[in-house]
C-alpha cells in the first residue's frame, strides 16, 4: 500500500452482506423447490424458470432503463422474488401469466417505490393476488401435471386444495386425509404448499444462519393454532382443527419466507408479533368466513400496509430509559 | 321515490347550514389578527425559501421585515436589491441598496497543487471528514473536496470540478444566500462583493500553517510572506497567522498583489486579457479554471482599473 | 451462566494475537515531543521554554481548567521548543520537543520494583498525589481520574468497578498487565475504593482471559491473606461480547443497573475505572511515579508472531520510531490504527507521538478494513439488533440526513456510544455511525444550549 486508509471508526466490518442475506433465502427456498420440481415435473420447472428469468429480467431492464440508475440484479432479490412467485401458482399455469405476474411484481410493487428497501408491499404477493384476481381459472386449477417421481396424492384430493375441498363441501371432504400427507407431499395445491418438511427445513437454515428472527413466522402460527383452536373446541364438526390449518395453504411458506421479508415487515420484535397476530387472525377469518379458501396473501397484504404505523409504536427497549 | 329525494337534500341543506354556520363561529373566535403587509411583502419575495436571509423562510422574512425598524438588517440574497426595493415600497420604507455579493471558494488545492498523503474511506461528507481529522492532503485548513457545498446549494450554482476535485461557483446562478459558507466546516467559502465587472481579486487559500510547511502541503498555498500587503497602495492586505487576506471593500483591484505573490494564491479573476507586453512577467498567475468568462468578453479595454467603486458598510 | 450486558452487543472476530507477548521496554529515542492535549478536556499550559533542562517526571505543562490534567516528562534532556505539532489526525497542537539527554528521574520517585502494599490513610493527601501526577482514565476516554474519583455532593458509590474487558479484537495490552502487574493493579483498586469511601470493588474480565482471570483472583486473595484494606475486593468473568468494556454496558453487566439517558454512572453508584488506570493510580500513589508510560500493542494479522509485541512506551516517542524498531509497516497494512479496531483513530500521520492514551499500533490489510459500496437499506434491523443502547441507527442515519433535529432526540440519537456496532453489522454498508455521530454532536450542543 502506498497511501494507508483513513476513515472513522469502526474498521472491522461484518462478512454478511444484503448478497449474502439474499443468497441465504435462496439455498433455504431450495427444499421446497425441490421437492416442487419433483412431483410437478416438466411444467412446474417451467412456472420457475419464467418466473425467475422474467423478474430478473425487468428489474435489469427497469434499472438500466427506466431509472437509468445502478444494476441492482446482482443482489438477488429478484431472484427471491421470482421463486416465491413461482411457488405460489399452480404448476399448470401458463408462461405468459406467470409473466404478467412478475411485471406486476417487480414493475409495479418493487420498482414503482423505488426498488430494494423502499417497497410498501412484498412484491411477490402482490403478483400473486393480482393473478388471482385477475385469472381465477388458472389460478385454481389444480390438476397435477405427471411429476418425475411417484403420483402419491391421495386418492381424490388432486385437482383441488384441501383448503379449497373445505370450502367446497365442508369438513367431511378432507376427512380421509391425515396430517402426515400435508406434512410430506401428499396434498394437492401449488408448488410452496406441498410439502411443510421443505418448508420447515427451509426455516431452520434461515434461523441457523441468523437471517430473519423467529418473531412473525412464530407469531403468525401461534396465532392460527389458538384462533382455529378456539373455533375448532367450540365446533369441530364445522372448523377444521389447528394442526390441518396450519400445515395446508401457503400458510408456512407465507410465514416463513414472505411475512418475514425485512422491507415489507416491521422492525422491532415486538412489532413482529403485532404483525404476526394481524396476520394470523386475517388469515383464520377468510379461511373460514370469507369467500376465498386461502387468506395468507390477502393478510400478508393487509399486514404489509400497517407496517409504517407498527414501526410507529413499536421501537427497541432502550438503554436506561 | 320522491320522498328519499327530498329527505336527501333536506338533510344535505340542514347539514351544510349547520356547518357553515359552525365553521364561521369557530373562525371568528380563533382568528389571528395578522399584520395583512406581512402578505403583501410575501407575494414580491421570490418565494425559495432558502433560509439565506437568516429566516425560516420566505414567510417569516417578510414579517421580520414588517416588525423590524431597520431596513437595513433585512435583506434578501436571492432577490437582491430589485425585491430589496419591492420590499420597500411596500413598507412605505427606504432602503440602501446593497453591493451584490459571490460565494468565492478561498482554495485552489487541486490535486496537482497538493497532492494527496492518505486515502479517505469513510462517508463521503466533509463534516464527517473534517470531524474525524484534517483531510487526506498535507493541507488541514483547505477544501476537503466531499461536495458538502454542492449539496447545501439551493441554486445549483456550485458544482465539483472532477479534474481539481474542488468546488466550482457558477457566478450567474449564485444568489449569494450563504448556505454553501455554512456548510463548509472548514470556512474555505466567503463571500465577497461581485466586484466591479465581475472582476475580483482574492487570496485563493486558508492555510493559516507556517511558510514551509504550507508550501509543502500545497504549491498554491499563502505563504504568509507578506510581500502583497508591501505592495497594496491601498492598505486592503492584512496578514495574519501566515495568511494573507484581502479587504474587498479596499480592494480597488490594481493587481499589483497578484504580480507579487511568489506562489500565486492571489486570484484575480474575469480581468479583460492583457496582451502580453514583451517585458511583462507574463500573468500566468493562474486565472482559476472554469470560471465564467462572461464578463470578458464584455469588457473590452484595459481601462484604469480605480475608480470610486461602492463601499459596503461593515 | 457468565454475566453480560444485556442490549444488543456484537461478537466481531475473537482474535488476541499478541496475548502471549511478554511486555518489553522501548529504548528512548533521541527526541520526544509531548503533546499538551493528552487528556480530555482544556489542553495544560506548558511551563517550560525552550533551553530549558528537563528530568524525567518533571511537571512541563499544567492543568488549564477544572476538567485537565498536569503533563509530566517522559525523559531528561533539553528542551528544544514549544510550538504547534501534528497529532495523529493531522491536526495541530501543541508539543514540546525534548533532546534527549541521559534518563535522569526527578527526585522523589521510586523507580524500584518492590510492590508497596501498604496504603495510606489520608485520601485527600492521595487525591491530590493522582491529580499531581497526571493520571487519566486509560480506558479511552482519557477523562482525569481525580476529577471521577470525587463524587458529586449527594452521589455516593456504590461499587468500583475495574474494567478489564478489553472488548475490542486484537488489543492485548490490558491483558498483559493484568498478567505481569495483577499486585500492583490490585493495589491501585483498593486505593481507589478507599478513596470512594470503602465500596466493594468488582474487577470484570471477559472469560476470553483465563490466564488473566486466573492471575488477578490469586492477587486479590494472597493481598487479601497479608495485607490491610483489600476485603469487598472481587474478580468477575464475564461473557464475551463487544461493547463489554463500554461504561454503561459493564455497569449493566456487572450491577444490574442502567445509567439513565445523559446521566453520569456515579447517579446509579457505580465508578468505572480501567485496570491501566488503576495500575497508574498504583504507580502515582505509592511509587510517586507520575504517567509518563503506559503499555502498547503493536499487532495485526499481516504481522508474523515475531513481530507482534507489547510495549512499555513513553509518552512523546513518535508512532514511526516505534513501528520501526518493532520491525517496520508490513506491506499489506491498508490502514494503521491506535486503539482497538472498533473504536479505535485511524492514524493519518505516523510521525505523530505516543499519549498517555495510546494502546495500539494495529495494522489492519485492505481485504480487513475497506468499507463495501453502500447500497439500498432493506430494513432488515441489524443494526437495532446489535445496537447496545437500543437505539435503532437505521432510523436515526435517515433523520440526520434530513436534519430533523426533534426527532433525533425523540429517538435517543445523545445516547449513542459510538461503538460502531451498527456500522459493523449493517449489511448494505451504509456510513451508519459516520453520519450518526455528528447529528448526535449537534443534538447534544442543542440540549446543552435549551439547559
Amino acid at each position: 500500500m502506498d497511501k494507508l486508509i483513513v476513515s472513522p471508526s469502526p474498521h472491522l466490518h461484518t462478512k454478511t452482506s444484503t448478497k449474502s442475506l439474499m443468497r441465504d433465502v435462496v439455498i433455504a427456498l431450495l427444499p421446497a423447490v425441490v421437492v416442487s420440481v419433483l412431483f410437478y415435473g416438466w411444467n412446474e420447472l417451467l412456472v420457475l424458470g419464467v418466473s425467475v428469468a422474467s423478474c430478473v429480467l425487468l428489474e435489469f431492464l427497469i434499472t438500466k432503463y427506466l431509472l437509468k440508475g445502478a444494476c441492482t440484479i446482482g443482489d438477488w432479490s429478484a431472484v427471491i422474488t421470482g421463486i416465491l412467485l413461482a411457488l405460489n401458482l399452480p404448476a399448470t399455469t401458463p408462461w405468459w401469466v406467470v409473466f404478467i405476474g412478475a411485471v406486476v411484481a417487480i414493475g409495479v410493487a418493487k420498482m414503482t417505490f423505488g426498488g430494494l428497501g423502499q417497497n410498501l408491499f412484498n412484491p411477490a404477493i402482490a403478483g400473486r393476488v393480482f393473478l388471482l384476481i385477475s385469472f381465477p381459472t388458472y389460478m385454481t386449477d389444480w390438476t397435477k401435471p405427471a411429476g418425475f417421481v411417484g403420483n402419491a396424492l391421495a386418492d381424490g384430493y388432486s385437482g383441488a386444495t384441501p383448503l379449497g375441498l373445505v370450502k367446497e363441501g365442508g369438513i367431511d371432504a378432507v376427512a380421509g386425509l391425515d396430517y402426515s400427507d400435508m406434512l410430506f407431499y401428499n396434498i394437492g395445491g401449488s408448488a410452496g404448499e406441498l410439502s411443510a418438511i421443505a418448508l420447515l427445513a427451509g426455516f431452520a437454515y434461515l434461523l441457523a444462519r441468523k437471517v430473519i428472527r423467529p418473531y412473525i413466522t412464530c407469531s403468525i402460527i401461534a396465532t392460527v393454532a389458538v384462533f382455529s383452536g378456539i373455533f375448532w373446541a367450540i365446533d369441530p364438526a364445522t372448523y377444521t382443527d389447528p394442526v390441518f390449518n396450519i400445515l395446508t395453504g401457503g400458510l408456512l411458506l407465507g410465514s416463513i419466507f414472505m411475512a418475514t421479508d425485512y422491507v415489507t415487515s416491521p422492525m422491532s420484535n415486538w412489532g413482529g408479533v403485532v404483525y404476526g397476530i394481524g396476520i394470523g387472525v386475517i388469515t383464520m377469518l377468510i379461511r373460514y368466513f370469507g369467500a376465498y379458501p386461502e387468506g395468507v396473501s390477502f393478510a400478508i397484504l393487509i399486514m404489509n400496509s400497517v407496517v409504517p404505523l407498527i414501526n410507529k409504536v413499536f421501537h427497541a427497549k432502550k438503554y436506561g430509559r | 321515490m320522491t320522498q328519499t329525494i327530498i329527505w336527501t337534500i333536506a338533510i344535505l341543506v340542514i347539514l351544510g347550514v349547520v356547518l357553515a354556520v359552525v365553521l364561521y363561529v369557530v373562525a371568528e373566535k380563533f382568528k389571528v389578527e395578522e399584520d395583512p403587509r406581512i402578505d403583501d411583502v410575501e407575494k414580491v419575495l421570490p418565494g425559495a425559501n432558502c433560509g439565506g436571509c437568516g429566516q425560516a423562510g420566505c414567510r417569516a422574512f417578510a414579517q421580520f421585515c414588517v416588525e423590524s425598524e431597520d431596513m437595513d438588517k433585512c435583506f434578501c440574497p436571492v432577490g437582491g436589491n430589485d425585491v430589496m426595493q419591492k420590499v420597500a415600497a411596500v413598507l412605505g420604507r427606504e432602503v440602501a441598496a446593497k453591493e451584490p455579493m459571490v460565494a468565492v471558494v478561498r482554495c485552489n488545492g487541486t490535486c496537482e497543487n497538493r497532492p494527496k498523503i492518505n486515502e479517505y474511506g469513510g462517508y463521503q461528507s466533509c463534516r464527517v471528514k473534517a470531524a474525524l481529522y484534517s483531510g487526506d492532503t498535507g493541507c488541514s485548513f483547505g477544501c476537503l473536496g466531499c461536495g458538502d457545498c454542492v449539496q447545501a446549494c439551493q441554486f445549483g450554482a456550485i458544482s465539483m470540478d472532477e479534474q481539481t476535485g474542488l468546488p466550482v461557483v457558477d457566478e450567474e446562478k449564485c444568489t449569494a444566500c450563504g448556505a454553501c459558507v455554512k456548510a463548509c466546516p472548514k470556512n474555505v467559502i466567503e463571500l465577497r462583493n461581485k466586484g466591479r465587472r465581475n472582476m475580483r481579486v482574492y487570496v485563493s487559500c486558508v492555510n493559516k500553517d507556517k511558510g514551509a510547511a504550507a508550501r509543502k502541503a500545497c504549491k498554491a498555498a499563502c505563504i504568509g510572506c507578506s510581500k502583497c500587503a508591501k505592495v497594496c497602495p491601498f492598505e486592503a492586505i492584512t496578514v495574519e497567522n501566515n495568511l494573507a487576506y484581502i479587504d474587498f471593500t479596499k480592494c480597488k483591484l490594481c493587481k499589483k498583489c497578484v504580480a507579487e505573490c511568489p506562489t500565486g494564491a492571489i486570484h484575480a479573476v474575469n480581468f479583460p486579457v492583457v496582451k502580453p507586453k514583451a517585458d511583462a512577467p507574463a500573468p500566468a498567475k493562474p486565472v482559476p479554471v472554469a470560471k465564467t468568462e462572461a464578463p470578458a468578453v464584455i469588457s473590452t479595454g484595459g481601462e484604469a482599473v480605480v475608480e470610486k467603486s461602492v463601499k459596503k458598510e461593515e | 451462566m457468565l454475566k453480560t450486558f444485556s442490549i444488543g452487543g456484537i461478537h466481531p472476530s475473537d482474535k488476541k494475537i499478541s496475548k502471549d507477548c511478554k511486555i518489553e521496554v522501548l529504548p528512548v529515542p533521541s527526541k520526544v515531543y509531548i503533546s499538551v492535549a493528552q487528556h480530555l478536556g482544556a489542553p495544560a499550559t506548558p511551563i517550560v521554554k525552550a533551553g530549558d533542562k528537563v528530568l524525567a517526571g518533571q511537571v512541563i505543562a499544567e492543568p488549564a481548567g477544572f476538567i485537565s490534567a498536569y503533563v509530566h516528562s517522559s525523559v531528561s534532556g533539553t528542551v528544544k521548543s514549544v510550538g504547534p505539532r501534528k497529532d495523529l489526525a493531522g491536526n495541530n497542537v501543541i508539543h514540546i520537543e525534548i533532546d534527549v539527554e541521559g534518563d535522569d528521574w526527578a527526585e522523589g520517585i521510586d523507580l524500584s520494583d518492590d510492590i508497596v502494599t501498604e496504603i495510606p490513610e489520608d485520601n485527600k493527601a492521595i487525591l491530590e498525589k493522582i491529580k499531581l501526577n497526571g493520571v487519566v482514565g486509560l480506558g479511552g476516554a482519557t477523562f482525569p481520574t481525580h476529577v471521577k474519583l470525587c463524587p458529586p455532593p449527594g452521589k455516593k458509590a456504590d461499587c468500583l468497578i475495574l474494567n478489564g474487558a478489553e472488548c475490542e479484537p486484537y488489543l492485548t495490552s490490558d491483558n498483559r498487565i493484568m498478567l505481569e502487574r495483577s499486585k500492583e493493579i490490585v493495589v491501585g483498586a483498593a486505593i481507589m475504593k478507599q478513596v470512594l469511601g470503602g465500596c466493594p470493588a468488582v474487577i470484570g474480565i471477559e472469560e476470553n482471559k483465563p490466564e488473566a482471570i486466573k492471575a488477578m483472583s490469586e492477587a486479590v486473595a494472597e493481598l487479601k491473606k497479608t495485607a490491610k484494606g483489600y476485603d469487598g475486593i472481587s474478580v468477575m468473568p464475564l461473557k464475551k461480547k463487544y461493547p463489554q468494556g463500554g461504561e454503561k454496558q459493564l455497569i449493566d453487566a456487572v450491577m444490574k443497573r442502567q445509567v439513565k439517558s445523559m446521566g453520569l454512572p456515579i447517579d446509579v453508584g457505580a465508578v468505572v475505572q480501567n485496570v491501566a488506570t488503576s495500575l497508574a493510580v498504583y504507580e502515582a500513589v505509592q511509587k510517586n511515579m507520575p504517567l509518563v508510560t503506559n503499555v502498547l500493542t503493536v499487532t495485526g494479522d499481516c504481522l508474523p508472531m515475531e513481530k507482534q509485541h507489547n510495549y512499555k512506551f513513553r509518552i512523546g516517542m513518535p508512532l514511526s520510531y516505534i513501528a520501526e524498531y518493532a520491525g517496520g509497516v508490513p506491506q499489506e497494512a491498508a490502514k494503521i490504527i491506535s486503539g482497538g479496531p472498533m473504536m479505535g483513530k485511524a492514524i493519518a500521520n505516523m510521525d505523530a507521538t505516543t499519549v498517555k492514551g495510546s494502546s495500539s499500533l494495529l495494522y489492519l490489510t485492505a481485504e480487513q478494513t475497506v468499507r463495501g459500496v453502500e447500497s439500498a437499506c432493506i430494513r432488515c434491523g441489524k443494526c437495532s439488533e446489535a445496537c447496545p443502547m437500543g437505539l435503532e441507527p437505521f432510523l436515526l442515519q435517515k433523520y440526520a440526513r434530513n436534519g430533523m433535529m426533534e426527532e433525533l432526540e425523540e429517538n435517543a440519537i445523545q445516547d449513542c456510544i459510538e461503538c460502531g456496532c451498527c456500522l459493523y453489522s449493517c449489511p448494505a454498508n451504509i456510513p451508519l455511525l459516520d453520519i450518526i455521530r455528528i447529528a448526535k454532536g449537534d443534538v447534544i450542543k442543542i440540549i446543552r444550549t435549551r439547559k
